[in-house]
């Protein structure tokens, strides 16, 4: 929430998701990432792939009526309506019962969530999936069908169902909250929620080296927050070349003259972000928060 | 978070001689909660992976407690902590908790029953003006189309698209209209399920879509559409009316027309709701109020969808089956009653 780790977020990853706030019935403002296109998507096929494979166990009885020749078109029509209503029983019954995730979207971590923080509703499932029949599949099924019947040359209805398709196709590139129509019927939006797991502290209690107050000014909760990112992460000859790095420029940005010895590397860093913690958590409590060396304030979280 | 806040432990007079002993609030914060985020973390994670079922009554007891425990300590380290981790998984675990305690209680049978029992007839009602001048637009294209075709019945031809005629118009003498159409043999069960069902569907969905979609456009378009198919409509009663087939056509046209005609008004209606929300936003921003009003005129396209099968089944597969006029009637006014009672009592709140 704080702007500070946002920015470190951007920094280390070079990317930062889009974020919405949303305000929990307690009243405490809960920040969530809006989920990718390309991850619906993915969530979409996955979904796509087992509902077709359960439709087709469906079909499995009305193979006999395909081979003989006069009941085939009966059997496609049966075959349609059979898709029609496995499709909207699968993603309603798994949000509903999944708390909002269908498998596809359980296996690429997302969610569908009230947009206003309230609970999710089960006229919001209900609404936000039928309304992919009206925004995409019957308009698709139409247009298929006429292509197969080669009704004559393309009408205006055929325009009309073009556009139709388009326009619920572009719908979530053109809004901020990257909702499509039954998003927006729903009054839901999709979020990515990635599990993240609780660190060891690293916190060290019991200091060897001392800096003093000029020294711990030098820097704010930015720089603190990317040196945390780089002592969280594994051991390796890398990681040990940047923290030597690190080590040089800090002692040089505070003037440290005293020597490091070069086994205590990680130890030293360790302390100088204890101090550095301490100093800056201080701080802002009392009021003065530093975002970054610059001595920005940061804002109120 | 007085205690917490005062909880620096006073440093032991035994610390070691050459080195300073650091106390962090954040860190002694982290220490006395991060046992009961870690319960939290377990049941939540079983609630994500088994359903809430797989709780006991004691875990589900403590699930919103512990919830309220992790919120209250994400709005601590807020204002104490800086350290990224700890708030990116307070984070985290806040809303996941969040997901699970005001997550759907109900299955997909409670939610499908919900929608049809309640949701769908209430945003009908709520829509009532915008059915009934949507419904009025049709009678007036009725009206104008029969009183047009029936002084001159060149206007059959303009008016009925040559798709739709299906080879009737001013040339179709009475006993072709009575035995090909109006009487015309059941044309058997795959033909009419599968081929004429399907059409049918397709050809009232696309003009339904149409009608909600123009909504968009401020509803004229909308408008002129009802207008439209009534004056087609009218066409044809005209056609029989001077063939003196009026009450047979009514009836051949009820046993479906009623439900079919009732779905393209309601799809007027939803989009004549959006094109309401459009126009006049109130104190709300035009993209505010339609998403706010949007679930309404949703819920009306779906139910329209859903009639117009109905439909599709009714004119494809039974039309020709019922062959006399009483019976078609019968039908006709048994779906009207059934819809409009639907529509009107169907999950209404008890008055007080």
């Amino acid at each position: 929430m704080t702007l500070a780790h946002e920015r470190t977020t951007q920094f280390l990853e070079g990317t930062r998701r889009q974020q919405r706030s949303i305000v929990t019935p307690e009243g405490v403002p809960v920040t969530v990432e809006l989920a990718d296109h390309g991850e619906r998507l993915t969530a979409f096929i996955i979904d796509f792939v087992i509902w077709t494979l359960l439709t087709l166990l469906a079909y499995l009885p009305l193979l006999f009526m395909v081979v003989r020749r006069d009941a085939a078109l009966l059997a496609m029509s049966v075959v349609l309506f059979v898709g029609f209503v496995v499709r909207n029983l699968y993603f309603i019954h798994f949000e509903l019962a999944w708390r909002g995730a269908t498998p596809g979207k359980r296996l690429v971590g997302l969610r569908v969530i009230d947009r206003r923080g309230g609970p999710l509703l089960p006229s919001a499932v209900v609404a936000r999936n039928l309304t992919r029949e009206v925004e995409c599949f019957i308009p698709l099924g139409i247009l298929l069908s006429w292509g197969a019947a080669k009704q004559g040359t393309p009408n205006w209805e055929h325009l009309f169902i073009a556009i139709w398709l388009l326009f619920f196709a572009a719908l979530p590139f053109v809004n901020r909250d990257r909702m499509r129509g039954g998003d927006l019927i729903g009054g839901t939006m999709v979020i990515a929620l990635p599990r993240r797991v609780l660190s060891g502290d690293l916190v060290e209690r019991v200091a060897q080296y001392v800096f003093s107050e000029p020294q711990l000014r030098a820097y704010g909760a930015f720089e603190l927050q990317v040196l945390e990112e780089l002592l969280r992460r594994p051991k390796s000859l890398e990681t040990t070349r940047v923290l030597d790095e690190v080590r040089d420029k800090i002692c040089h940005k505070i003037g440290w003259t005293a020597p490091v010895p070069p086994g205590d590397t990680e130890l030293f860093l360790r302390e100088f972000y204890t101090a550095q913690r301490a100093f800056l958590e201080r701080e802002q409590l009392y009021g003065k928060p530093r975002a970054d060396k610059y001595g920005g304030a940061a804002p109120a979280a | 978070m007085s205690t917490l806040l005062a909880s620096d432990t006073p440093i032991p007079p035994a610390a070691l001689a050459a080195r300073t002993e650091l106390v962090l609030k954040s860190s002694e914060f982290r220490k006395g909660r991060e046992a009961s985020w870690h319960d939290l973390e377990a049941l939540v994670g079983r609630v994500e992976r088994k359903g809430a079922r797989a709780l006991s009554l004691d875990e589900l007891q403590r699930l919103p407690i512990l919830y309220r425990a992790a919120l209250s300590s994400l709005s601590v380290a807020r204002t104490i902590a800086l350290d990224r981790n700890l708030l990116l998984y307070l984070e985290n675990l806040a809303l996941r908790a969040f997901l699970c305690v005001y997550g759907p209680r109900v299955d997909l049978r409670d939610g499908i029953s919900t929608f049809f029992a309640r949701d769908l007839p209430a945003a009908v009602r709520a829509a009532r003006w915008h059915v009934f001048i949507a419904a009025l637009c049709l009678f007036v294209g009725i009206a104008a189309g029969f009183l047009l075709a029936v002084q001159d019945e060149s206007w059959v031809s303009t008016l009925v698209p040559s798709g739709l005629a299906g080879g009737r118009g001013p040339a179709s003498t009475r006993a072709d209209l009575y035995n090909k159409e109006i009487f015309a043999p059941w044309p058997g069960f795959a033909a009419s399920f599968g081929v004429f069902a399907n059409v049918l569907f397709s050809h009232n969905t696309a003009v339904g879509l149409l009608a909600f979609g123009l909504g968009l456009a401020a509803g004229v378009p909308t408008v002129m559409l009802m207008v439209y198919q009534g004056l087609t409509i009218g066409a044809f009663v005209a056609l029989h009316y001077n063939r003196d087939l009026t009450v047979d056509f009514l009836g051949w046209l009820s046993i479906h027309g009623v439900t079919e005609l009732t779905a393209i008004v309601l799809f007027a209606a939803a989009g004549l709701v959006v094109a309401e929300k459009l126009l006049f936003p109130g104190r709300y921003s035009r993209i505010e109020s339609l998403a706010m009003h949007g679930r309404q005129a949703g819920y009306i396209a779906v139910g329209g969808i859903l009639m117009l099968f109905v439909a599709a089944l009714l004119e494809g597969g039974c039309r020709q089956l019922v062959a006399s006029t009483p019976g078609r009637f019968a039908i006709g006014l048994a779906t009207g009653i059934l819809w409009f009672a639907y529509f009107r009592y169907a999950g209404r709140e008890p008055r007080r």
